[in-house]
This record gives structure tokens, sequence and C-alpha cells, in this order.
């Protein structure tokens, strides 16, 4: 198992390093001065000339794409144009909330989304199957902003039950305020989740339909064992094994929504915040996000595959 | 594949290629020929854009802000005046421009790498699965807008870089499906024969996985078209032409979708019905590729 558990950590590392150059190379290979990109447009050119030496631009791209790494490694994301900070620290602040959106909302999938795939599963062909295909085809076919906006416009302007934005009312406390944030998270978690549980619903289908088939679940129907339990606890328990990799594939994907929802519902989280870069053209900000979202990605990716390995002991002997 | 064997064999009709077959079973299944139907009715409304409607031009009309649905303006005007009818005919080019050519960029790097890495073992073949790993972990869209905002928005940049980021699918599929036919008794025939790698791979393989990458070009197209609204939405459209997503950033940034409805709704419909035809006829394709799913 600690074998396992450093070489999937050294994964975790690579793929850190690719992402890293991946962005040096967009940033550095495109027409145009790369100075222009990622520093201040305002700046005089005395401390312009300043910067491009502090930050090795004028040296070749092997060494400065070592500095950069090393620029990285001592967590230094450079400052942000309309912040006037380091850019760690902006999304530092924002990051929390991104999390809290995602991590409700992987909970609140696999809450509604595994059971819904055991069902369909299990009624294979019938009407009720039917029914719950057409709904993950529908996740996968709509325009997230859309959904964003129509729940906005009947859960929050027609019918006011939730707030229309942001993720908190300032000034509010206490346990008060643990009611408005979650007030705040209903439809941005709701979004989401309806986009992203066509995942769980179609893999846990799949898996279901191809467990109920196998030999133990036959013995475990002919020993008597009631339906219910042959289905809820003998097949599941099997077919939720690789639906938890589904979790660890779902996150990456999961961040594009969470920007678009995030740009809807004015949530102060790193999505909004990349949204708003976009329009002030602020390069470092873009950068770090992507760069700190990629980071928990692959963190979170690393824990669900030891959930995975504690859950399945074949994956331990290989 | 041994699948078209079976298919020679058990077939009934004689003289019948494996073309006809497919297309009879394809035209069996109801939901490929909907997203048939449904991604021809895109492509005429695409070529005739120009005999249907007028493109918008101007600063708009300030006497209709936000006009309603009516005769004049089937979907309705934005809160420029223009006409948003209009502007969803014509962002339909728009969008079936960026699907293709992002599908054609992911598979100039996709195939080879999918390829590649399931027929060959050696260290090539590992770095492009790693690679294909990786990009399907990564955070894409993130990606995307970094690098749409330094490339600039021209259409041509947009379908690049989604495309750019769409290849990993279809590479996984292309390696999973080169695997299974990779210990086949006619790939080891040809490489007893002589045959060289390329020859192999180009002749014996590709044909033979053909199947579920034509499935996934269809899958891939329909993503393109949602990460191509997604970007529009997010500012990063090109600014010269229509693009349904755009439509929505409008409608969000004016803050005009809460009082008309009509603004968001018909840019919404546009890309659904997109993205579920081409989905449909990728369904399509699949069971009627897939002897177990066809009905006969």
């Amino acid at each position: 198992m600690t074998n396992y558990i450093i070489k999937r950590i050294i994964r975790g590392i690579i793929t850190l390093l690719i992402a890293v150059s991946v962005t040096f190379l967009i940033l550095r290979f495109m027409p145009g001065d790369p100075t222009t990109i990622m520093l201040d447009p305002r700046m005089n050119e005395a401390a312009r000339a300043r910067l491009l030496k502090e930050f090795g631009l004028d040296k070749s791209l092997i060494v400065q794409y070592f500095l950069y790494i090393r620029q990285l490694l001592k967590g230094d994301l450079g400052y942000s144009f309309i912040y006037r900070t380091p850019v760690t620290q902006v999304i530092l602040s924002r990051l929390p909330w991104t999390l809290l959106l995602m991590g409700l909302t992987q909970v609140v999938t696999m809450l509604i989304g595994i059971p819904l795939g055991v069902i369909a599963g299990y009624r294979k062909g019938t009407l009720l199957d039917h029914l719950i295909n057409a709904f993950t085809i529908f996740g996968i076919s709509v325009f997230i902003p859309w959904l964003g906006i129509t729940l906005l416009y009947f859960f929050g302007y027609r019918i006011p039950i939730f707030p229309i934005g942001g993720a908190y009312t300032p000034g509010v406390e206490g346990i008060t305020y643990l009611k408005d944030v979650f007030m705040h998270l209903v439809l941005p978690v709701l979004t989401l989740t309806l986009i992203y549980l066509a995942n769980y619903v179609l893999y846990m289908r799949a898996s279901m339909v191809d467990v109920l088939s196998e030999d133990y679940i036959r013995t475990a129907r002919s020993k008597g064992v009631t339906e219910n339990t042959v289905v809820w606890k003998h097949a599941v328990r099997n077919a939720l094994i690789p639906t938890v990799t589904m979790a660890g594939l779902l996150l990456g994907r999961m961040v594009s929504g969470a920007v678009l929802t995030e740009t809807i519902f004015s949530f102060p989280g790193v999505g909004r915040m990349i949204y708003e870069a976009v329009g002030q053209q602020d390069f470092p900000v873009l950068q770090g996000a992507f760069l700190i979202l990629a980071i928990s990605v692959i963190a979170m990716n690393i824990l669900t595959d030891l959930i995975y390995a504690y859950l399945d002991p074949r994956v331990q002997l290989n | 594949m041994e699948t078209d064997k079976h298919k020679n064999e058990n077939k009934n009709r004689e003289h019948e290629t494996l073309l006809q077959v497919f297309i009879r079973s394809f035209f069996r299944n109801k939901l490929g020929v909907i997203g048939l139907i449904g991604v021809i009715i895109i492509i005429l409304v695409a070529l005739l854009a120009p005999y249907i409607v007028e493109p918008v031009s101007g600063y708009g009309d300030f006497e209709n802000i936000l006009n309603p649905p009516s005769q004049a303006h089937p979907f309705g005007t934005d809160d420029m005046g223009l006409d948003i009818f209009s502007q969803v005919i014509w962002g339909t080019r728009t969008s079936l421009q960026v699907g293709f050519l992002t599908v054609l960029i992911a598979l100039v790097i996709g195939v080879p790498i999918g390829l590649i890495s399931g027929y060959f073992d050696n260290f090539l073949a590992t770095i492009g699965m790693g690679l294909t790993d990786v990009f399907l972990t990564l955070p894409v869209l993130p990606l995307m807008i970094i690098m749409a905002a330094v490339i600039g928005s021209d259409i041509k940049n947009i379908a690049l870089v989604i495309g750019l980021f769409s290849w990993p699918k279809l590479a996984r599929i292309t390696r999973a499906s080169t695997l299974s036919v990779r210990n086949m008794e006619y790939i080891t025939a040809a490489e007893g024969l002589g045959a060289s790698n390329f020859k192999i791979l180009y002749k014996h393989v590709l044909p033979n996985v053909s199947a579920p990458i034509l499935v996934n070009m269809t899958i891939i197209i329909a993503t393109a078209i949602l990460s191509e609204a997604g970007l529009s939405f997010l500012g990063l459209g090109d600014p010269l032409t229509w693009s349904w997503g755009k439509i929505l950033e409008n409608a969000h940034q004016s803050g005009a979708f809460l009082s008309a409805w009509w603004y968001s709704l018909f840019p919404s419909l546009a890309i659904m019905f997109f993205v579920v035809s081409f989905n449909f006829i990728g369904m399509g394709i699949r069971e009627a590729l897939n002897p177990k799913l066809r009905q006969r």
C-alpha cells in the first residue's frame, strides 16, 4: 500500500509538472512579447526593465523555464494587475468557496445519482429506466449558463425563495450566517447537480447491469436472500467500486461547470474571479487560477484513487 | 473485426455490402434518425442563412428594445433592439464551423496518439498514454481561457483552442480499440508476412477502430459547441461573428434575462438542439455498428 501511495503521488507531481509546462508554453510561445502579457501595461519603462531582469525574461527559454518553476515552487504566482496584491493571496482567499461548491455538488450528485443508477440498472428496459435515461441526456446536452439563468429567473426572481447572487449577505453572523450561506448555495449546487448527475447515473447503471448478471448474485437469490438485500447489499457494493473512479474524473470537468455557474450567480469563488480576470486581461490571475485549480484537482484525484485502492483489494496486488 | 465476419455469415440478404447493412440498421434506430434529421436541419440553416433572414447590423433600434416575440421579430429583440432570431440563425454558422474544425484537430492529434499507445509497447506509447491521462484529469476550461485570451478571439483560434484540448477522449477510445485488435490473428499474420508497422496501423488497425472513432467524433462536436458557447459567454468569443454563447453573455451582462425570458431561451434552445442532435447521431451509429445492440 505504501508503494502504491508513493507511486500515485509521483504521478500527481508529473501531472502537475505537465500542467506547469503547458502554461509556460502558452504564455511564452504566443505571438507578441511575453512581457506585454505578464506585466502591467500601465507600468513605466524603468520599472518594466527592472521587472524583466527580475523575472529573467532577458535569458534563454530553458533558463526562463527553470526560473519559472523555481518561482512557482516558492508559491510566487506574480502580481495581479487589478488587485495589486500577490496572485497567490487573492486566489487562496477565494478557493474555499469554490471547493465548498464543488464538494457539496460532488456529495449531492453521488447521493442522488447512485441510487438512480441502481434503479435504472435493476429495472433495465422499463419505462422508469427510459425516463432516467432521457433525463441524463438532458443533463449532458444543456448549456450550464442557461440552466443557471433559468433557475435564477424562477426561484430567485419570479418566486423569490433564494437570493439571486453572491455567497452570503454582508453583516450577518452566527447561526444565521450558516443558514444564509446555505440559502445562497442551493441554486448553484442545484445547477451543477443537474448537469453532472448523468455521469453517476450512467456509470452506476452500466456497472449494475454487469454485476447483476454475475454468478454470486444468482447464488444469493437461490439461497433465498430477499431481492432487496441482493440488489442493495450484494450487487451495489461491487457496482460502487468502479463508480469511485468516476468521482475523480468528474472533478476536472466540474471545474468548467463551476467557472460558468459562479459567473452566473456572482459567487465569490475562483471561477467568478477567472471571469473577471478575462474582462480585465489579468493574465497572472488567469494563470494562477488554473494552476491552483489543477493542484486541487490532482490532490483530490490522488485521494479518490487511494479510497479506490482501499475498497478494491485487487488494486493493491498489482 | 470479428463482428464484421459474423455479419457476413449471418447475412440472409446476399449481395448486400457492409455499408448497406450499416445504413439499414442505422435507419431502424429512432434516435439516430432523429439526430440525423436534426443535423441536416442545422446544416441547411447554416448554408441558407442569407436566404432566411438578414444579418443584424448597426447599433440597434432603440425604439424596439427588449420586445417580446412578435411577427416582425419571432424570437423578440435584445437590449439594443436587435433581432434575436437573426442572431440565432447566423450563430448556427459559427457553431458548425467550430464543431467541424475542432473535430478535425482532435482527429489529427488524438488518433495517432491512440494508435501508437495502443499498438506499441515502448517509451513513445507510455508518453502518449501518460499525456492522455494528464489532459483527462486537468481542468481544461481554465486552460482554454488562458490560451484564448492570449491568442485572441478569432473564430479559427477558438476552434484551435478547443481542438487542442478535445483530443484526449479520442486518443483514449482509439487506444482501447487498438488494444482489443492488437493481438488478433490477422494482425499477427500481417506481421509475419513482414508488413511494416505503419502499413499495419494504417491498413489493418485503423479501419477496424474507425467505428468507435466515428461515434466519438459526434460527441466531440457536441462538446465543442458547449465549449465555444462557454468561452463566448465568458467574453472570449469572436467579436465579429454571431454566436449563441455571446447572445447569452449579452443577456446576462445587461441583466435583461430577468425581465426578458426570450433573450436567453432561444439561443439556449438552439444550443440544446445542436448538442442533442449530434449526441443522438452518435448513439444511432453506435447501435448500428454493434451487432449485440442492433435490432434486426
